[in-house]
């Protein structure tokens, strides 16, 4: 009788400890699926935001409308490029033809350009820009803002010296 | 007694591992199936990136750039002259940009309808499809300064407009 129960107890002494073992296989396959998962979650998202859109455009858009042939024209009939208007209505130069105001000239023009280059609206994927050109002394020739600003933006920015030792910054963001 | 234990622990044990082994291959699969489908989408993202890559560098290479001819070297200008001149010779550059379709357009000042160009009514147009292809597909464009030599009051001068570089790829099948 005595026999029987001491090996009672051990079956069951056995048996607990047996079930623990498995209780802590199962604890470390658990663990190892969710490292499986996780490493593979982990490189999914990696990749996914690996794709940037970069600020080329932005960029590309600055430095072109520095190139551009406005209609304000110099001494020798020769029109000025929009960089070389702008150091004129830094000047406060009136353009030889028709002595019009270059900084109206700089004004219309950019605007021109911004409103054809950049389609805005809630159905297109930007919603809005906005166009600035300062001089280092902090005094603003131009600032153009269209359509919504957003916290979603992308930058183009060129910074050049005029004749004068003047910098002037034409910062341009395209919201999102 | 012993020998039932043993053989319920060994059957305990290869039903464990049965359903590991049909975990595992399930979780396999669902991988693979999302893989297989995502194949199909980077394939296209890579075509957009190709297309962004060659937008931004196109303007750069000889064949389009306008190099010393307007003064000081620029960036993001186009010779217009050198684009038409190229138009009329692209058979020879068949397959150098690989399948995109590259299309240049007059940005501003703006035309109330797309004229494609041609020698005969160069400059007075707004379109260059380069390749001559239908324009199907998704594009990636960047902007440029497109730039040519024009005749004005008996001189010549230059004139630089805003334009963009529109590269047309087609959707992984």
């Amino acid at each position: 009788m005595r026999k029987t129960r001491k090996g009672q107890e051990s079956y069951g002494l056995l048996s607990r400890k047996s079930g623990q073992e498995e209780i802590v296989g199962f604890g470390l396959i658990l663990i190892l699926v969710a490292i499986i998962f996780i490493v593979f979650i982990a490189s999914y998202i990696r990749k996914s935001s690996d794709v940037n859109d970069a600020d080329y455009e932005a960029n590309s858009f600055v430095q072109a409308i520095l190139q551009y042939t406005t209609s304000c024209e110099e001494e020798n009939l020769n029109n000025l490029s929009v960089q070389k208007l702008i150091f004129k209505c830094q000047q406060k130069e009136a353009c030889f033809y028709r002595h019009m105001d270059p900084c109206k000239v700089l004004n219309d023009t950019i605007k021109g350009i911004a409103r054809e280059s950049w389609k805005i609206g809630a159905k297109n994927p930007n919603k809005g820009y906005s166009l600035i050109i300062n001089m280092s002394e902090s005094e603003q020739l131009l600032n153009i803002t269209e359509g919504v600003v957003t916290n979603n933006y992308r930058t183009g920015l060129q910074d050049f010296g005029d004749p004068h030792g003047e910098y002037i910054i034409i910062l341009m963001d395209v919201y999102t | 007694m012993v020998n039932k234990t043993a053989q319920m622990k060994i059957q305990q044990m290869s039903f464990m591992l049965l359903a590991v082994f049909l975990f595992f291959s399930l979780v396999g699969m669902i991988i693979i199936t999302v893989k297989m489908s995502e194949l199909r989408n980077s394939a296209t993202e890579l075509e957009k990136q190709n297309a962004m890559l060659l937008a931004t560098k196109l303007a750069s290479s000889p064949e389009f750039s306008c190099g010393d001819v307007y003064g000081t070297p620029k960036t993001d200008c186009v010779d217009l002259d050198k684009v038409m001149m190229l138009k009329e010779n692209i058979k020879k550059y068949s397959n150098f940009w690989g399948s995109s379709n590259i299309v240049i357009m007059r940005v501003y000042p703006t035309n109330k309808t797309i004229v494609e160009c041609n020698p005969t009514n160069y400059p007075n147009c707004s379109s260059i499809n380069l390749m001559g292809k239908a324009l199907a597909g998704y594009d990636a464009s960047n902007f440029v300064a497109l730039c040519r030599k024009e005749k004005d009051k008996g001189d010549i001068v230059t004139k630089c407009e805003m334009g963009q570089i529109v590269i047309r790829y087609e959707e992984a099948k």
